[in-house]
């Protein structure tokens, strides 16, 4: 009770302010005069009464003070006064508030933006309910292209039966079908899984219900299930979807739902299906096979259950199979079982280019404070006299340390809310960054977590730049006061630190200059490779024909011959030099791959199985996509189906089988376990020809052995067209999408690129790489040559009168100059060194993200240590102009 | 001269209650004079001491304050107690006793050595 009515009294007695002062000047003037009466009372004569009433008094003023304390809410009150006062000083001084609220802005705008990633894609907790206790498994073996073989279904059911840690295992298998729709078909992948898929992944419907167990095994109707991202898409978010049929190829299933948004790993995925949409799921082959490995899993760690336990029990089971089934595990291939957290799997290729973009945006946050941290140093210089005032005034140093800090704090927060305008606008080009790396890109957002980063970034600095304004011990005050703070050139100690911060400056912008160069030689290095094709002006055109849901190659006739009328009916177009018809799109990676051998070779012991991928070509496919022939002949129209298997291959191919030797008229064969479940012969072939190495790969990716075989030879499961014209082949694209639409209505006709195009799009993660490194170098060298330049005009500044008298002694203005050059030099000399042996650091971590460039490459090195010192010569040069035009009789004068 | 000491703010406000509660009505100064007599010049009251003390006491409703005439035709602003203060002055001294007697126990010397 008695608190409350204090509390309520001192709230009151913050707006009563002026009354309360006025009557409490007048009681303790009345205290004064009583007590002075009563010394002269005494006999004291009035004057000297009156100075021992005022010494007895303590300090009417102080009194004045502790009473105002007493009476409001002393430190909001003060802080208003503190925020009242800051905001009038900075408004004094524009130029000042103008500069440091950008840097900061930029600063912590990068920062801000490269954190919302960071946590949308690394940090967040995962949209799955108890999403930290799934777990995904990983199948690998050595080889090119083979770090992810799945599972079959007999291992899964071992790992189910040997591993009790893991409470669950969901079964998904990737796949794709064509949706037919009202607006044409569309080529959508889709996985399909298990019933207790969804209750694993902790995963629920926002629509509708999701898969269960009653939707496992033959004999149920194939319901489907959307994702909320492809519902959103392709259908609009329309809610009355569920229970409406929808034709895939030529099997037909029911929307039941549609779940909730979440990231989805290895690949994104547009519906679930439950397995007996495909019959080749319900196979024996699938069922019993133990190395028809296609399927993913992710599992859910039993409750208390460790990663560990897992680990250990997975491992376990794993090893057992290895004994049990020595024919599945080819020793030699080293199978591998890696149980990681989903979270982490998520997470693993967009880790270090965020970290390094983290790194790179902390760097910028570090030159745009050290670059305010000097300015303030300067202006806390310039405002030493109106400190020692105040102070003079009864402003203890806690005071006067609470009052920068407070002004500093309107500043940061100010720099704070621009930081926030620009990582807005940053953050859907962010995403759309994020999109190459990592499934998590949609949950990037400014959320309260990434909000209150921003805070703390901009209270760090402010609490950094509070401290770095030298202020007096409180003992030393009065001989502060007493010197009347004249030291306008500032404490050795500040400039130090000045100098100091103007070192770090230039030695971290070398640092994200040297990153910047690295990425961008990086990315032009991967521009410039050779795809291994003569142009790239070709365009390709894929037609998907064959029906996935069915598996039905008794057509594979007709289908061929409907890509012959393609074929021709594009030729006919007028600019059209050549048409091919493949399986597979140059530069595209082709989906069958299988060991290989040649006759009479047999693999020297322990030497894992040579492997290469299998793409089918007419005879026109090499000319068209623009492939040089080394070797041998282009497959004719007489390799038909029934004359003697033919094959071409390329050239890491023949140097893998015949090194030293002409490959012509050799024989070699597809075989190993994963033939036996494809339409794909292991008959011999023999080589006719030998074409040259395209990066189908990627660009930075070494080129895999390829074995072509005649299309006509091939069941046409795959295909597409690839076409080579007179002029730009782009401009062809919609001609020939309208003309293979209107022959194959039911495909979905997608991705119709030129090579230069589905060039440009393996480069780009890595432009987009280099693009935002190099931003954040040019902008932390701007920076450092601001604070360069503002650093060396503070100091010409204070050594006006030094350089005065220098000049009327008889130094001439060059003279003057090269001493202000060699000033700067001193700095810029020592950052710059600084600087390369932190690049050199920076190149080691960084290394895995460079092509074809060296981590220090001396190019690179020498090109950014150059550009730096030129930039900040140049800073340097305007404050030497300067002082060199300094006219000594005027500051002679002033003194 | 005896030591000078510094008055804690709790038994400032306890003396100050006390003054109140034996002189009637009284100014500042006169509080400040009867404190530092009682004390016999050993504690001396400035203004930043006293002033916020008594704000504090008419802030919590244990005295009231107003402006009168002085005995010597000043005016002043003159402090009297509430009833809660006299309430609050008993529990206080109440309470110095009991914490008083307690300390003396302590620091007795002690009679029955070992």
């Amino acid at each position: 009770m008695r608190h409350l009515r204090a509390a309520l009294a001192r709230i009151a007695g913050l707006f009563t302010g002026r009354r309360a002062d006025d009557d409490l000047r007048a009681e303790l003037q009345a205290h004064l005069d009583m007590e002075t009466d009563e010394y002269i009372r005494r006999g004291m004569d009035p004057a000297e009464a009156r100075r021992q009433a005022l010494l007895a008094s303590g300090g009417l003023t102080q009194a004045a003070e502790a009473v105002r304390e007493q009476r409001g809410l002393p430190l909001i009150e003060s802080v208003a006064a503190d925020v009242r006062y800051a905001v009038r000083a900075l408004r004094r001084s524009p130029g000042f508030a103008t500069v440091v609220v950008i840097t900061l802005g930029l600063g912590i705008g990068a920062n801000t933006a490269i954190f919302s990633v960071v946590r949308g894609v690394l940090l967040r907790p995962l949209p799955h309910k108890g999403g930290d206790r799934l777990v995904y498994l990983r199948h690998s073996i050595d080889g090119p292209g083979r770090g992810n073989i799945q599972f079959s279904v007999p291992e899964v059911g071992d790992l189910r039966a040997g591993a009790p840690s893991l409470a669950g295992i969901a079964e998904y298998s990737p796949w794709f079908a064509t949706l037919h729709g009202t607006d044409g078909a569309v080529r959508i992948e889709v996985g399909l899984v298990t019933g207790n898929y969804f209750e694993i992944m902790g995963l629920a419907p926002v629509l509708g219900r999701l898969t269960h167990p009653g939707d496992d095994g033959t004999g149920v109707p194939p319901v489907m299930v959307l994702t909320h991202e492809f519902w959103m898409r392709h259908f609009g978010g329309d809610s009355g979807i569920v229970g409406r049929q929808v034709r895939l190829g030529s099997k037909s299933a029911t929307v039941i739902g549609v779940v909730q948004p979440a990231p989805y790993f290895p690949d994104r995925v547009d519906a679930f299906l439950n397995m007996v949409i495909s019959d080749h799921h319900l196979s024996a082959l699938m069922v019993l096979d133990r190395t028809h490995r296609m399927t993913e899993i992710v599992a859910r760690l039993a409750p208390g259950a460790t990663l560990e336990q897992a680990r250990a029990e997975v491992a376990a089971a794993f090893a057992r199979m290895q004994s049990q089934h020595r024919a599945a595990y080819d020793p030699v291939s080293h199978h591998r079982l890696a149980v990681t957290q989903f979270k982490a799997v998520l997470g693993e290729r967009a880790r270090l280019t965020l970290w390094l973009l983290m790194g790179a945006a902390a760097f910028v946050l570090i030159i745009s404070a050290a670059n305010v941290a000097n300015l303030t140093l300067m202006r806390g210089v310039r405002r030493e006299h109106e400190l020692v005032v105040r102070a003079a005034l009864g402003a203890g140093v806690a005071r006067l340390r609470r009052l920068l800090l407070v002004e500093n704090l309107v500043l940061a927060f100010l720099g704070a809310a621009l930081g926030v305008v620009i990582a807005t606008s940053g953050i859907g080009l962010l995403v759309a960054f994020a999109e190459r790396y990592s499934p998590r890109a949609g949950e990037i957002r400014l959320d309260a977590w990434v909000l209150g980063f921003a805070l703390a970034l901009s209270v760090l600095v402010a609490l950094l730049l509070s401290f770095v304004a030298s202020l007096p011990r409180e003992g030393a005050f009065a001989s502060w006061i007493a010197g009347g703070g004249h030291r306008v050139n500032g404490s050795l100690g500040s400039r130090l630190l000045q100098r100091g911060l103007v070192v770090a400056q230039v030695a971290v912008s070398v640092v994200l200059l040297a990153g910047a160069g690295l990425l961008t030689r990086t990315m032009m290095q991967l521009s410039e490779v050779e795809t291994g094709l003569v142009t790239e002006d070709v365009l390709t055109l894929p037609v998907p024909l064959f029906d996935f849901t069915r598996m039905d190659f008794t057509s594979d006739g007709a289908t061929k011959q409907l890509y012959e009328r393609m074929r021709l009916e594009l030729l006919a177009l007028p600019g059209v030099i050549e048409v091919g018809v493949g399986s597979t799109m140059p530069l595209r990676t082709s989906m069958l791959a299988f060991d290989v051998t040649a006759e009479g070779r047999p693999p020297a012991p322990g030497e894992a199985t040579p492997h290469a991928d299998l793409r089918s070509a007419s005879p026109e496919y090499f000319r068209a996509a623009g492939i040089p022939l080394l070797k041998g002949r282009e497959f004719a129209p007489t390799d038909r189906p029934g004359s003697g298997r033919v094959a071409i291959v390329n050239q890491t191919l023949a140097e893998t089988f015949f090194p030293g030797e002409d490959p012509l008229g050799k024989r070699i064969a597809f075989t190993g376990d994963v033939l036996r479940f494809t339409p794909i012969s292991g008959e011999l072939r023999t080589i006719v020809g030998v074409v040259g190495n395209t990066q189908d790969g990627g660009l930075d990716a070494e080129p895999r052995a390829v074995v072509f075989a005649p299309f006509a030879q091939e069941l046409a499961i795959l295909g597409g067209l690839v076409i080579r014209a007179e002029s730009d082949a782009s401009d062809l694209a919609a001609t020939a999408t309208r003309i293979v639409r209107r022959m194959a209505p039911e495909s979905p006709i997608e991705n119709v690129l030129t090579v230069a195009q589905i060039k440009d799009q393996s480069v780009a993660p890595r432009r987009l790489n280099a693009a935002l490194v190099s931003s954040f170098g040019i902008l932390a060298v701007i920076i450092a040559a601001v604070g360069i330049a503002g650093v060396l005009a503070f100091s010409v500044g204070a050594r006006t009168t030094e350089i005065g008298i220098r000049m009327s002694l008889g130094a001439d203005s060059g003279r003057v100059q090269r001493m202000i050059l060699g000033e700067g030099g001193v700095l810029l000399a020592i950052g710059l060194v600084l600087g390369v042996a932190g690049a050199f650091v920076a190149a080691r971590v960084i290394r895995e993200l460079l092509f074809g460039v060296e981590p220090h490459d001396p190019a690179t090195f020498i090109g950014v240590t150059a550009m730096m010192a030129a930039i900040g010569l140049g800073a340097c040069w305007i404050p030497a102009l300067r002082a060199s035009r300094i006219d000594p009789a005027i500051t002679m004068r002033v003194q | 001269m005896a030591e000078k000491l510094d008055v804690k703010q709790g038994t400032l406000a306890l003396m100050i209650l006390r003054t109140l509660e034996v002189l009637g009505p009284l100014h500042g100064y006169g509080i400040a004079r009867r404190i530092e007599e009682t004390s016999k010049n050993r504690l001396t009251l400035n203004y930043g001491t006293l002033y916020p003390a008594l704000l504090k006491l008419e802030q919590e409703g244990f005295a009231t304050a107003e402006w009168r005439q002085s005995e010597n035709n000043r005016r002043a602003k003159y402090y009297s107690l509430t009833a809660a203060g006299r309430r609050q002055l008993a529990r206080e001294a109440r309470e110095w006793h009991r914490t008083a007697d307690l300390i003396a126990a302590f620091l007795a010397p002690r009679r029955e050595a070992p």
